[in-house]
């Protein structure tokens, strides 16, 4: 590239047709042939530029006429050689900042990139920390809950055991001495009436007992009072169990269970049957005139162990379906339900490395199915 | 840097006076036009001043011819001082062979000195041009300007840099001009010899190439 310095030729100064403008206006005032030429002539006048010898000027015979005329010529391009090299060098500055700003915009372009990456890092981080904080809080609103629900269960069944052992032995012996008092009552018909009424409802009331003894025996197994940490399972005890609690909780259900062969697994029973029970509960809740449920436990070919709670409730709306696992989320009116049936049921599962599946169509049913890890 | 044309024998060089606005760069360039008797001199080309500023540059062209036909132009700028003429600095000080910096001795202008002295450095990086490498006078200016600042105090100031000693000068009176332009020819040899082996090739020595570069009326008398 050609800087704004570089010494220029006549013809970049002055252009041939001006040369020729300027050569015969010269040859008017002076009344003379001149010739100009970049090459040397003999007998000419060198036309000089900053040092640089441009050109030869040649008028034959009249060197006072070609001095003159040389300096007029070197005086005119003096000054467009000045013009010329403002010109230049504005250009070659303009070119340079340009190219500087071009650069500038390409490094600014570079760091707002950064910015935007580095934003979106940001953004990705904070919600992962909200995950985090959403989960961390689940899992202690789950561990109040169970807790609560734990020491409640316990409290009652300490509470009802007591009264209820001996209401049931009361019954027994109550039967007892109504025998005796047979032999010593006339065996007349009205007699013989009461006694048997007497007798029928002893036997209601006794297994009416028994009830309340089974309902607290669930208790116990619910709020797990008597074990610890993790143990072998029984899943279809615990099954049944969380069914027939259901069962007795409120209106009549029809529950199938079907159970296959399940081995034993490690687990916490309580939190199992937490798990199971929130399942079926919301099963229990979609269902309406002839609902049912099937409870159907199998090994797959695998070995995996698997819990299918199936029903044919109203089931859950395709747009619905990718929320039912968000905390809190739930189609129930407030009051009925914390949302956090389904949550609570996956991290259980999550926490024995087992996992939820759920399958729903709308109008037909709900089927979700609790896989546990092989041994 | 230096542009040698082979063909034509033609070696062309460039010296820039660099410095703060209105710190005598100009009158450099003229006194020198004036006192100068090189052996070849061109015309003095002061690029239009608007109140008396450089806008652009000025330009002298001096030369001399070589014992073997060596063609050797020193082209002589000066930068507008201005900040706002920052690209046009840059694009003047571009391939420079040499720097006299001109300085103002008066005492508010020290804050000025020591800008255009960084821009100096920060144009010469940015043209990827080493600040050590580069032969460079340092030219206090207007000592006759009563009040300037000490110049033993700018000595000791300058002491520790490539740069020392200073040059001391009254450019409106002639005075330091030509002697801070001889300075930088000396320090300009070396590195043009080492290049153009202008002794072994060109039987030029560098008191030949100071001297007639810098010769004085009365050098001819
Ligand atoms: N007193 C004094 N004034 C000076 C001297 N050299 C330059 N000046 C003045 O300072 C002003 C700026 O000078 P000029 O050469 O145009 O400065 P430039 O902007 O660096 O080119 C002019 O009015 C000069 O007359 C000096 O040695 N002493
Ligand atoms: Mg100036």
């Amino acid at each position: 590239m050609r800087s704004f310095e570089d010494d220029p030729t006549l013809s970049e100064l002055l252009p041939g047709d001006r040369q020729q403008q300027l050569l015969q206006l010269l040859q008017v005032l002076s009344g003379r042939p001149l010739v100009l030429s970049e090459t040397p002539l003999t007998g000419a006048q060198a036309i000089e530029f900053n040092l640089e010898t441009l050109g030869w000027l040649h008028c034959p015979e009249q060197p006072r006429v070609q001095q003159a005329a040389a300096r007029l010529l070197e005086f005119v391009l003096f000054y467009v050689g000045k013009y010329r090299l403002a010109a230049n060098l504005h250009h070659d500055s303009t070119e340079a900042s340009f190219a500087e700003l071009q650069r500038k915009h390409a490094a600014l372009q570079e760091s707002e990139a950064r910015y935007k990456a580095l934003a979106e890092q940001l953004q990705a981080r904070v919600q992962e920390q909200v995950q985090v904080i959403e989960k961390t809080q689940q899992q202690l609103y789950e561990t109040a809950r169970l807790r609560a629900i734990g020491q409640l269960a316990a409290g009652v069944a300490h509470e009802i055991n007591n009264p209820i052992g001996f209401i049931a032995s009361n019954l027994r012996v109550a039967g007892d001495y109504l025998g005796e008092l047979e032999q010593k009552l006339p065996a007349d018909q009205g007699t013989a009436f009461l006694l048997e009424d007497f007798r029928a409802l002893l036997s209601e009331s006794a297994s009416g007992t028994r009830r309340i003894e089974t309902i607290v025996n669930d208790l116990k197994t619910f709020s797990n009072i008597d074990q610890a940490d993790f143990v072998p399972c029984d899943l279809n005890g615990l099954l049944a169990t969380t069914c027939h609690l259901l069962q007795t909780e409120g209106q009549a259900l029809d529950i199938q269970l079907r159970p296959g062969t399940l081995p034993r697994l490690s687990g916490y029973p309580a939190k199992l049957s937490q798990a199971f029970y929130n399942v079926l509960d919301n099963s229990a809740k979609s269902l309406g005139e002839q609902g049912c449920i099937l409870v159907s436990t199998r090994q797959l070919e695998d070995g995996t162990p698997e819990v299918v709670i199936e029903d044919n409730g109203c089931g859950i709306s395709e747009t619905d379906l990718p929320r039912v696992f968000d905390p809190f989320f739930t189609t129930r009116p407030v009051g009925s339900g914390t949302g956090l049936g389904l949550t609570v049921a996956r991290d259980i599962l999550i926490a024995h490395r087992g996992e939820v599946l759920l399958n729903s169509r709308q109008g037909v049913g709900t089927c979700v199915r609790l896989r546990f890890p092989r041994r | 840097m230096a542009d040698y044309l082979p063909h034509e024998r033609k070696l062309t060089l460039k010296v820039v006076y660099y410095g703060p606005a209105l710190s005598g760069k100009t009158t450099n360039l003229m006194q020198l036009h004036t006192l100068l008797r090189p052996q070849r001199k061109g015309e003095l080309m002061v690029l239009e001043t608007r109140d008396d500023r450089t806008l652009f540059f000025d330009v002298l062209p001096i030369g001399l011819r070589g014992e073997h036909g060596l063609d050797l132009r020193l082209k002589l700028y000066t930068v507008p001082g201005q900040v706002q003429h920052d690209s046009t600095r840059k694009a003047v000080l571009s391939r420079a062979d040499g720097v006299i910096f001109v300085a103002d001795s008066q005492p508010p202008q020290q804050d000025n000195n020591a800008n255009a002295f960084d821009n100096l450095a920060d144009n010469l990086q940015k043209l990827g041009m080493d600040i050590e490498q580069l032969p460079i006078v340092v030219q206090f200016n207007k000592r006759d300007v009563p009040g300037a600042v000490d110049e033993a105090e700018l000595q000791r100031r300058w002491r520790q840099t490539p740069w020392a000693p200073l040059c001391m000068a009254a450019a409106i009176n002639g005075e330091g001009v030509v002697e801070s332009f001889r300075l930088l020819l000396k320090r300009l040899y070396p590195v043009l010899d080492r290049e153009f082996h202008l002794a072994a090739d060109e039987g030029i020595s560098e008191d030949d190439f100071v001297r007639r570069l810098s010769a004085l009326d009365a050098d001819h008398a």
